[in-house]
């Protein structure tokens, strides 16, 4: 089922979407374009490239309260705060990021211990996804045989031709969902034509692309190497490639008290940051900037891998735009394979 | 679905100090829920979150053992925050507790062989729960030979003192207790762990070493086990690391690929030499 509404109507989309549930859609903000559950339908947009971060807070808010508790005399009164499981649309993401909501799905809901406020959002999320239209040179969401157009994964995928938005469901949520959107044209069959020829079109884009086979272990033959000294020697620690990550999931737990009354929150944390593995007695087992840089790439295209069959990286080129002092996680694999490799010809 | 994140309420009954430096304490605690205490089922070697709300949550190894019906323990260490409130604490407190977290001993690998359990310091409570869960009366004949080799600087900084008596007493169970340096009440051994182990050098035949102490302990023990015969594949740890969820998901704890909190924190040292040396 095509449907299709002109550009200039962003807005009415978003208000439609508003009343199926929480809307969490590109929202302008301080930063840049970003996910915002939106209260503001006029406040929704979608131009942009892709949002500064990754559509993750939708699951996963920087944020999130676990816990509400009263200090009394007799001891803490604690109230278990539910996972949310009212309905809820993402709206305009990008197929690459979709992607990597599958790829944290394994880690929050596999591994033996389901956590619940990832799922239940999960569960109760229709995504609309939003074809990219054209590549930006640092993304390579190529590499994991994402297409710019990539609809695994989405309800509804969204394509822009001309001054028109066409949307087409493609799961049984995302169809329910389009059906029941009030304001939309059903869309005519040279409509259907322009949409496949616009996904025809995304398809061919090529974004660069590095060579991911067998670099679990190429990484693990490299752990004790030099290499990530230099690798690491510019960067910052500043934790920026975290926070814009889409697949970054390592949290903090922490109790915020005010006069009596508290919340437990579980909030984004980063492995750029030294006191990240700072133990109690002073110990710290990653004290070093090189260290932390080998953390997380080994984390994403070695250790995931490992536990979950799966690259933990979507390719977005995120962490690669923000990074301060252009540390490159596509450049660092590629140089961590040669590596690898003339090592073994020693 | 149960949340995982949920304390459960538990109430401390009583509170033991240790060491003569007050900084070692033990926590008897029993569920105030019936039904969290039959959930609570837990094997020697995992541990749980503490938690005190408004103050946070500490991973701490369980010191009871399962056949202790009715109660659990906690020895801490005051160190951070959570275990420095925790050690302000009155009996009767109501604390929160999250588990059990981890793996456990190899029970059933042990189960038919010769045990060396070797302590050092504060490194001796899930192998106080080992322990003890391997002496009690229902579990002995499952086990051989029990040795338990155990130390501390001062005689003042031994943890479990009557109980470690009482091992001293029985004629199933080989203990072994010294002190870096005694005083002038000591009427015991005198020694280094690693020189204990030398002297009272426990045959590797059909056994399993069990080690837990200071990194510096750890160093030179283990070069005595090797010499005894030891495989790595027969000699266990537990390791340590900063932890928040305790279920493999906040991403703090790994070594390589592995998590303590879920994949450990039990190891043995083969498994270990296959991890990446980041601990």
């Amino acid at each position: 089922m095509v449907k299709k509404i002109e550009r200039d109507r962003i807005q009415d989309i978003a208000a439609a979407l508003m009343e199926k549930g929480t809307l969490y859609a590109p929202v302008e903000d301080e930063e840049g374009v970003n996910f915002h559950p939106v209260d503001d339908a006029a406040r929704v947009t979608l131009d942009f490239y892709n949002t500064v971060q990754g559509p993750k807070c939708a699951f996963f808010p920087q944020s999130d309260e676990l816990v509400r508790y009263r200090m009394t005399h007799e001891g803490p009164e604690a109230v278990e705060v539910l996972p949310d499981e009212s309905p809820q649309i993402l709206f305009g993401v990008r197929p690459c990021d979709v992607r990597s909501l599958a790829i944290m799905d394994e880690l929050f809901c596999g591994g033996g211990v389901v956590d619940p406020y990832w799922k239940n959002r999960r569960d109760n999320t229709t995504i609309i996804a939003y074809a990219f239209d054209i590549v930006d040179p640092v993304d390579f969401y190529g590499s994991f045989d994402i297409g710019a157009a990539e609809e695994t994964g989405a309800d509804i995928l969204m394509v822009g031709v001309g001054g028109e938005f066409l949307l087409d469901a493609r799961t049984e949520k995302g169809t329910a969902l389009l059906a029941a959107l009030d304001g939309f044209d059903d869309a005519a069959e040279g409509d259907k034509k322009r949409f496949a020829a616009a996904v025809k079109k995304a398809g061919a884009l090529e974004t660069r692309r590095i060579d991911t086979d067998g670099v679990d272990r190429d990484l693990m033959d490299i752990f004790d190497s030099d290499f990530w000294q230099r690798e690491a020697a510019p960067c910052l620690n500043c934790g920026v490639c975290t926070f814009v990550c889409p697949t970054c999931h390592c949290f903090d737990i922490n109790d915020e008290t005010l006069f009596g009354e508290g919340r437990r929150v579980k909030t984004w944390d980063s492995c750029m940051f030294t006191d990240f593995t700072l133990h109690a007695s002073g110990h710290n087992p990653r004290t070093k900037k090189n260290q932390r840089l080998r953390q997380r790439v080994n984390h994403k295209f070695s250790y995931y891998v490992t536990n979950f069959d799966v690259i933990s990286c979507v390719g977005c080129g995120r962490c690669t735009r923000f990074c301060p002092v252009n540390i490159d996680i596509a450049g660092v694999v590629e140089r961590a394979r040669k590596r690898a490799a003339s090592e073994r010809t020693e | 679905m149960k949340n995982p994140y949920m304390p459960m309420p538990v109430t401390i009954e009583t509170i033991i100090t240790e060491v003569d430096t007050d900084d070692i304490k033990t926590f008897r605690v029993v569920f105030d829920h019936e039904e969290d205490a039959a959930a609570f089922q837990y094997l020697p070697g995992q541990f749980a979150e503490m938690s005190l709300y408004g103050t946070g949550e500490s991973p701490i190894g369980i010191a009871s053992s399962p056949t202790d019906d009715g109660y659990l323990e906690f020895t801490v260490q005051k160190a951070g925050m959570v275990t420095s409130n925790l050690h302000d604490s009155d009996e009767g407190r109501t604390i929160g507790l999250r588990g059990p977290l981890g793996n456990t001993w190899p029970l059933e690998y042990l189960e038919g062989k010769n045990v060396v359990v070797v302590g050092g310091g504060f490194a001796f409570t899930t192998l106080r729960s080992l322990t003890r869960y391997m002496l009690n009366d229902g579990n002995r004949q499952r086990f051989k030979k029990i040795t338990v080799i155990y130390g501390a600087r001062t005689p003042g900084l031994l943890i479990y003192k009557d109980e470690l008596a009482a091992w001293e007493k029985r004629d199933d169970v080989d203990t072994h207790i010294t002190v870096d340096q005694g005083d002038d009440t000591w009427q015991g051994r005198e020694g280094f762990v690693p020189t204990i182990c030398t002297e009272v050098a426990p045959s590797s035949d059909n056994a399993v070493a069990v080690i837990c102490g200071p990194p510096i302990m750890i160093r030179f023990t283990l070069p005595v086990f090797f010499d005894l015969g030891f495989s790595k594949e027969n000699i266990y740890t537990s390791l340590e690391m900063r932890m928040k969820c305790g279920f493999g998901k906040c991403g703090r704890c790994n070594v390589g690929s592995k998590y303590v909190c879920k994949d450990g924190p039990v190891f043995s040292l083969a498994e270990l030499d296959d991890l990446t040396p980041e601990y």
